[in-house]
C-alpha cells in the first residue's frame, strides 16, 4: 500500500519534471558551448595573456582598444559597411519579392536559382568575387577597366568596399526576399480585388496597403539584417582580408587580426566583449519589436 | 475585356524578364566558376576574358582530386557536417516539444534565452574557444568543432521545428495519449511524421551552415591533416595564386553537396521560411 502510494508520488514528480527533462540535452550543449564561452571571454577581456597565462589587470585592455585608431577606422568601416548592405539587400529584396509575388509559372525555378548564392560558402564565394575582379584578367573588371582606370576595384579603398557591400548583398539576397515574400502572401486576396475594382494604382497599392501590412516582418528584417552586416566577416576574409590597408577593416576583421593575426587575446576579448554588447542592444530591439507585432 | 488580358499578358512578360535577368546575374558569379573550372593553365588567364573555355578540359578537377583537399579536407568536411546536422536535431525537437506542448515556470524566459543566444555572433566566443580548446587539448579534433556546431545549430533548428509543432492541433496527440502511447511515442509517431517541413528544413540548414562553416574551422584547426574544406581553400588562395581553373574547380567540387542537398529539401524549406519561421 505504502510502496503503491510512493510509486503513484514518484510518478507525478516524474511527470511534473518531464518538460525538464526534455530541455536538459538542448541546455546542456548551449551551456557548454555557447554560455560558458560568453562568459569567460568577458572574463579574458579583464586578463593579459602571456605565455599560456592570465594575469588580471582591470579595464587596461579596454583603454588600449578606446585609444587605438584602428578601433575607431573599424567602427567608421563597420557603419558603411552595415550601412549600405541594409539599404541594398533591403530594396533589392523588396523588389524580387514583389517580383515572385506576381506567381508566374515558373517562380518555383526562379526561387531555387535566387537560392544558390544563399548555400555557398564565405570561401567559395570569396574565391569567386576575387577572380571576377582579379586585376589583369578578371572578366568584370577588364569590363570596368576603361571607367575605372584600369585597377582593380579591390584594389582601391572605395571599390573594395563597394566589391564587399554588393556581394554580401548578393549573399543574402534570396533569404531576405523569401522571408518578405511570405509577409506578401499574408495580403487578403479580398483587398486586392476590391482596389483592383476601384482601379488603384500599382504604387497607391503598394504604399496604402503592401506597407502596412508587411511593416511587422519589415522591422524584424531590418533588425536581422542589421545585425549580420555588424557581423559579418568570413566573406570578407576571403574576399579583400580586411583590405587594401585597412579599408574593409570592419570592427570584426579587426578583432580576428588582433587575436589570430597579432595575437593579443586580451584586445581582442575586449573587443569581442563590445561587439557582444552591441549584439546584445539590438537584440533587445528585436525583442521589443516581436513582442509589439505579437 | 480583351485590353486587360492584353495588359495581363504583358505584365506577366515583363515580370519573367525582369526575374529572368535578375536570376542570371544571380547566377553569373558561379556560372562563370564554373566556366573557369573547365580552362586549363594555358587559357584561363587570356586577354580579353573569355566566358566560355576555348578548349575544354578537366585539368582542374585532376589538379583537385590529387590534392589533400580531396584525400583530407573534404572528408573531414563530412564527418563534421553529417555528425553535428545529425545530432542537433534530436536535442533540438525535444526542446522543442518541452517548450511547444507544456506550461512551466521558466519556459518563456528559457525561450527568451535561447532566442537571445541565436543572436550571438560565433566570433564574439571564438577567442573563449580557442583559449578553451588549447587548454583542454582539443584543438584540431572533430569533437570541438561538431560540439561548436551543434550549440550554433540548436537554437535556429529549435526556432523552426517549434513553430510546426505549435500548428499541429492538441486534439491528434490526445488520441494518442489516452491509447497509452507516453508522451516521447506521441512525439515519435504523431508530431514528428507531422512536421515533416519544419524537421526537412531544419536539417538542411544545419548542413548547409556546418558544410560552409570557415571561422571557428580557421581558428581551431592548425594541423593540416584536420582540415576542413572551407579552410583549404582559403590556404589555396595563396597556394594557387593564379592558378583560377583549379581554385574554381575546387568550389564546384565543394559547392556540390549543399546545392544538391538544397534542390532536393527546397520545397520544405521554402514552406517553413514563408509560414514565419521568423513569427516567434
Amino acid at each position: 500500500m505504502v510502496s503503491m502510494q510512493r510509486r503513484k508520488s514518484l510518478k507525478v514528480r516524474w511527470e511534473k519534471a518531464f518538460p525538464y527533462w526534455l530541455l536538459v540535452p538542448a541546455m546542456a550543449v548551449l551551456v557548454l558551448a555557447q554560455v560558458y564561452p560568453t562568459l569567460y571571454s568577458i572574463y579574458m577581456s579583464f586578463n593579459k595573456l602571456k605565455g599560456g597565462k592570465l594575469t588580471w589587470i582591470g579595464v587596461d585592455n579596454f583603454l588600449r582598444l578606446l585609444r587605438s585608431a584602428d578601433f575607431l577606422n573599424s567602427l567608421e568601416k563597420t557603419a558603411v559597411f552595415a550601412g549600405g548592405y541594409l539599404v541594398l539587400t533591403l530594396a533589392l529584396a523588396m523588389c524580387v519579392a514583389l517580383l515572385l509575388n506576381r506567381r508566374e509559372f515558373l517562380t518555383p525555378v526562379y526561387m531555387t536559382i535566387l537560392f544558390i548564392p544563399w548555400v555557398l560558402s564565405d570561401v567559395v564565394s570569396g574565391t569567386m568575387w576575387r577572380w571576377m575582379f582579379q586585376q589583369d584578367y578578371g572578366i568584370v573588371q577588364v569590363a570596368l577597366n576603361p571607367f575605372v582606370g584600369n585597377r582593380s576595384l579591390l584594389s582601391n579603398d572605395v571599390g573594395a568596399m563597394l566589391v564587399m557591400i554588393v556581394s554580401s548583398t548578393w549573399r543574402s539576397l534570396a533569404f531576405t526576399s523569401l522571408v518578405l515574400l511570405g509577409a506578401l502572401q499574408t495580403i487578403p486576396k479580398e483587398i486586392k480585388e476590391a482596389a483592383a475594382l476601384e482601379g488603384t494604382s500599382d504604387l497607391r497599392f503598394f504604399w496604402d496597403f503592401t506597407l502596412p501590412i508587411i511593416k511587422p516582418t519589415l522591422l524584424v528584417i531590418t533588425l536581422l539584417t542589421s545585425i549580420g552586416g555588424i557581423n559579418s566577416l568570413g566573406l570578407i576574409l576571403a574576399t579583400t582580408n580586411g583590405g587594401p590597408g585597412n579599408a574593409t577593416t570592419t570592427a570584426s576583421v579587426l578583432l580576428f587580426r588582433e587575436a589570430w593575426k597579432y595575437g593579443d587575446f586580451g584586445m581582442a576579448s575586449a573587443l569581442a566583449v563590445f561587439m557582444f554588447v552591441i549584439n546584445m542592444a539590438l537584440t533587445f530591439v528585436y525583442f521589443r519589436v516581436l513582442k509589439e507585432r505579437d | 475585356m480583351i485590353q486587360t488580358k492584353n495588359r495581363r499578358w504583358i505584365g506577366s512578360a515583363l515580370t519573367n524578364l525582369a526575374l529572368i535577368a535578375i536570376c542570371y546575374l544571380m547566377i553569373y558569379p558561379v556560372l562563370y566558376g564554373l566556366m573557369t573550372s573547365f580552362k586549363t593553365q594555358g587559357t584561363v588567364l587570356t586577354m580579353p576574358p573569355s566566358f566560355l573555355p576555348p578548349k575544354w578540359s578537366l585539368d582542374g578537377y585532376r589538379a583537385v582530386m590529387n590534392s589533400d583537399m580531396f584525400r583530407v579536407y573534404l572528408p573531414n568536411t563530412a564527418i563534421n557536417a553529417i555528425i553535428s546536422s545529425l545530432v542537433t536535431m534530436p536535442i533540438a525537437a525535444l526542446a522543442a516539444y518541452s517548450f511547444s506542448r507544456y506550461k512551466f515556470r521558466w519556459s518563456k524566459a528559457l525561450q527568451l534565452a535561447i532566442l537571445g543566444l541565436m543572436m550571438i555572433p560565433g566570433l564574439t566566443n571564438l577567442v573563449a574557444i580557442y583559449r578553451i580548446g588549447s587548454v583542454l587539448k582539443l584543438m584540431n579534433t572533430h569533437f570541438i568543432l561538431i560540439i561548436i556546431y551543434t550549440a550554433g545549430g540548436v537554437p535556429f533548428t529549435l526556432w523552426i521545428i517549434k513553430a510546426f509543432f505549435d500548428a499541429i492541433p492538441r486534439e491528434m496527440e490526445e488520441a494518442a495519449l489516452i491509447d497509452g502511447c507516453s508522451p516521447l511515442m506521441s512525439l515519435r509517431y504523431v508530431v514528428i511524421p507531422l512536421s515533416m517541413p519544419g524537421l526537412v528544413s531544419g536539417f538542411l540548414m544545419n548542413f548547409v551552415y556546418t558544410w560552409n562553416e570557415f571561422l571557428a574551422a580557421v581558428v581551431l584547426l592548425t594541423a593540416n591533416s584536420a582540415r576542413t574544406a572551407t579552410v583549404g581553400l582559403y590556404d589555396f588562395q595563396s597556394a594557387y595564386e593564379i592558378a583560377y581553373h583549379v581554385l574554381t574547380a575546387a568550389c564546384i567540387v565543394i559547392m556540390l553537396p549543399v546545392v544538391v542537398t538544397f534542390v532536393v529539401a527546397r520545397k520544405s524549406f521554402f514552406r517553413a521560411m514563408m509560414d514565419g519561421a521568423l513569427k516567434g
